[in-house]
């Protein structure tokens, strides 16, 4: 019957071009090359964390030659959106790098694999319980932390030297640090420090500084609009000053090192996570060091050891025991924790820190000799943040623009974020 | 379109029966050679069309089910969203500079090339050459860095750079499209070599000068080509995306100066996970297009001149 060929050939050719379009956007975990199976392990970074994680990776391909790690990484902004769009697409990289914020999230989403079904190549004896809790979200093991960072006042030794300003000592309030960033600018002439006003995680050091936090308990704004005008009417009047960035290069900030102020060579100090500040080295090769985040007026410190990143596995991947592998060799082994460092943190496996730290080098060491002299001196970290943080870091640092190019008071830019900001976190 | 499909020998078929087989089947071969744009169109256009009509009335963030939420996205946009007017009036504001500029650009660089005798081949890729990179990221990113604070600009002028202050931001964005005048200027060029020389020489023994001639002939004789660019670039404006994000690096900074229609859209949608909302946004725009398209052709009536309307 020709009619009917006609119709199965219809059909058959009808599938044959759906595959062909299909087949363009195939999965993750496609074996490709000689029959290897291929692994996408994403993160974000700076070239200094580049360089050690593909050492490390080129180490694990060796200790299993049948797998492949294609890795990819860029600076944080341009990789939370990626990841975002990738997994949304249910494309997500079969190893991927998270931040605390994105746990909840991606973990609520479905994104991520319950690690606990790789527990036999993922060991977390050796991980400490309260650190290895932050990667849990409702009881179950979604990622699991890489390091331990804090934030930190990062310096160009050279320049606070000559400029005859005392060095920062082991505590400072933060009006003595806006004093201290005033004359370093009067010394310099460049501005003390990159403008705190836009970053999210300044603001929470100031806030727990007076015994407050970015969010309750139940997910809600931990803090009203008064607050937040308080904090910017402060940064407001340092840039004003002169103090910290002008309102052109804080709106360059996209969280790499490389385009702060300090990074450029244009101011003397960067509030930054101890991690990532290591970037600075290769910036300024005359020397940085760290100095603690300044603390409340009467004393109390808001800066907190934090999970610096986390390493999830995705739900959807067609190797979890392979990326489970290479989670474990990321976190677990001590031939890779010799390569990488302290450039995601310090280590979390204990025998690890115990072991290698007092080998540490260079940078790695002023890292975790700074984190030593806060040990005991800070308050427990915040729980996870709410899902809606994930998008109000990007609003906050946007709302800062409109008060650093005096297109709002900081009182009115204070109430928009807060109106945002509820409308985020119940939705 | 069927009967006119249908090629002359098989009208005058003789018997009936055998007259609607070989249709049938000439039919399925045209299907099976087609299906590949069909599945296309169906698949990657109508498909996703009808999922981000459908997305448009709930609320959806990429990880969790879509929500119903009604005509909410809606009415958040219009009456809540003082963000999302900032990004109408900034694209009104590009689409105002952009348009003219860039058509006024590619016509008078037509002009100039039509009369050229020599080395016209090469003027034309020249200036055609833009269109060609402009879309790409990285002409975009060398935008970025050449209207930067210490960029070449900053040195030239000593105005600082252009994409770190907000009064400036969006005419760098601006720019970056204007210097892609390649497409309209070919169609102008293709316009202008149309018009009669007839017509000049008419011109000229009446004693128009060059100016005159310009007026009375080549604008009327161009307005239907000068209409078509029009209407395309505009249409291409306000959909405005590349430049605006490279430019400003991802933000729509600074104080959301460049914050175009498109890249709030892609704010709420990739960034704050709001895939609903973002999906609304979209199908105002296309309604504004519409609209705006429409509102073009009714007052092309009045100015564009067809030259077979002289023959009724």
């Amino acid at each position: 019957m020709p009619g009917h060929r006609t119709k199965g050939f219809c059909a058959s050719a009808a599938a044959l071009a759906l595959c062909a379009v299909l087949a363009g956007c195939g999965g993750s975990g496609e074996s490709a090359g000689g029959g290897k199976i291929v692994l996408r392990y994403t993160w974000w970074g700076n070239p200094d964390r580049a360089e050690r994680t593909e050492q490390a990776v080129a180490l694990f391909e060796k200790q299993h030659p049948d797998v492949d790690v294609s890795t990819s990484f860029s600076g944080y902004d341009a990789y939370k959106q990626k990841l975002a769009t990738q997994a949304a697409g249910g494309d997500a990289p079969d190893v991927m790098q998270l931040d605390y914020r994105q746990i909840d999230q991606y973990a609520t989403g479905g994104v991520l694999l319950d690690l606990a079904e790789q527990k036999s190549v993922l060991r977390t004896s050796e991980i400490d319980r309260g650190l290895l809790a932050t990667g849990r979200v409702d009881d179950v093991q979604y990622a699991i932390p890489q390091g331990r960072g804090t934030e930190t006042v990062a310096y160009d030794v050279r320049t606070w030297k000559e400029s005859g300003v005392p060095l920062p000592g082991k505590s400072w309030t933060w009006s003595e640090w806006a004093d201290t960033m005033r004359a370093l600018a009067k010394k310099t002439g460049k501005p003390g420090a990159t403008d705190p006003g836009q970053s999210e995680d300044a603001f929470e050091v100031w806030l727990r500084g007076q015994g407050k936090a970015l969010y309750t308990k139940g997910g809600g704004l931990g803090f009203t609009a008064a607050d937040l005008t308080r904090w910017w009417t402060f940064t407001d009047k340092l840039r004003r000053e002169g103090a910290v960035s002008p309102a052109e290069q804080t709106t360059q900030l996209d969280g790499s090192v490389e385009n702060t102020p300090l990074g450029r060579g244009t101011s003397v100090t960067d509030a930054n996570w101890d991690a990532p500040a290591s970037g600075f080295v290769a910036l300024i090769p005359t020397g940085v060091a760290l100095a603690p985040m300044p603390s409340g007026e009467d004393g109390t410190p808001g800066q907190y050891f934090k999970p610096s990143m986390f390493l999830g596995v995705s739900a959807g991947t067609g190797h979890p025991k392979e990326a489970a592998q290479l989670v474990d060799f990321m976190i677990n082994d001590p031939e890779a924790a010799k390569i990488l460092g302290a450039s995601r943190g310090i280590p979390v496996n204990e025998t690890i820190r115990a072991e290698t730290g007092p080998r540490l080098k260079d940078f790695d060491k002023t890292i975790a000799g700074f984190q030593a002299s806060l040990e005991g001196k800070l308050k427990d970290p915040p729980q996870a943040p709410p899902s809606g943080d994930n998008a109000l870091q990007s609003t906050f640092q946007r709302d800062y623009d409109q008060v650093s190019y005096a297109r709002m008071s900081p009182r009115e830019a204070a109430e928009n974020y807060v109106t945002e900001a509820k409308a985020e976190l119940r939705s | 379109m069927t009967t006119t499909a249908i090629p002359p020998e098989a009208r005058h078929a003789p018997a009936a029966a055998s007259k609607r087989r070989p249709k049938r089947e000439r039919e399925g071969a045209a299907w099976v050679f087609l299906s590949p744009w069909v599945l296309g169109a169906i698949v990657l256009t109508l498909l996703p069309m009808a999922v981000s009509l459908y997305l448009s009335f709930t609320d959806y963030d990429l990880f969790n089910p879509p929500k119903w939420v009604g005509l909410r996205n809606y009415v958040q946009m219009f009456t809540e969203d003082p963000r999302y007017w900032r990004s109408v009036v900034t694209t009104l504001t590009y689409v105002v500079i952009a348009v003219p500029l860039q058509l006024a650009l590619a016509l008078v660089v037509a002009l100039a090339l039509k009369g050229m005798k020599r080395g016209k081949g090469f003027y034309r890729s020249a200036f055609y050459a833009p269109s060609l990179l402009g879309a790409s990221m990285s002409i975009a990113l060398v935008w970025r860095a050449v209207f930067n604070d210490g960029g070449t600009v900053d040195n030239l002028l000593g105005t600082g750079g252009w994409v770190n202050r907000p009064g400036w931001a969006l005419l760098a964005v601006a720019l970056l499209t204007v210097w892609q005048f390649g497409a309209p200027m070919v169609i102008f060029l293709a316009g202008l070599q149309q018009i009669p020389a007839e017509l000049y020489e008419a011109a000229a023994v009446d004693g128009a000068g060059k100016w005159r001639q310009f007026l009375s002939v080549t604008v009327p004789m161009l307005s239907p080509v000068l209409f078509f660019n029009l209407v395309l670039q505009t249409i291409q404006a306000f959909q405005v995306f590349t430049p605006a994000f490279a430019v400003s690096a991802g933000k729509g900074g600074p104080a959301d100066s460049t914050l175009v229609y498109t890249m709030y859209l892609y704010d709420r949608g990739f960034v704050a996970s709001h895939m609903g909302y973002a999906s609304a946004m979209a199908w105002v725009l296309l309604l504004v297009i519409g609209i705006v398209t429409a509102v073009l052709f009714r007052t092309s009536r009045s100015w564009v001149f067809y030259a077979s309307e002289g023959d009724r």
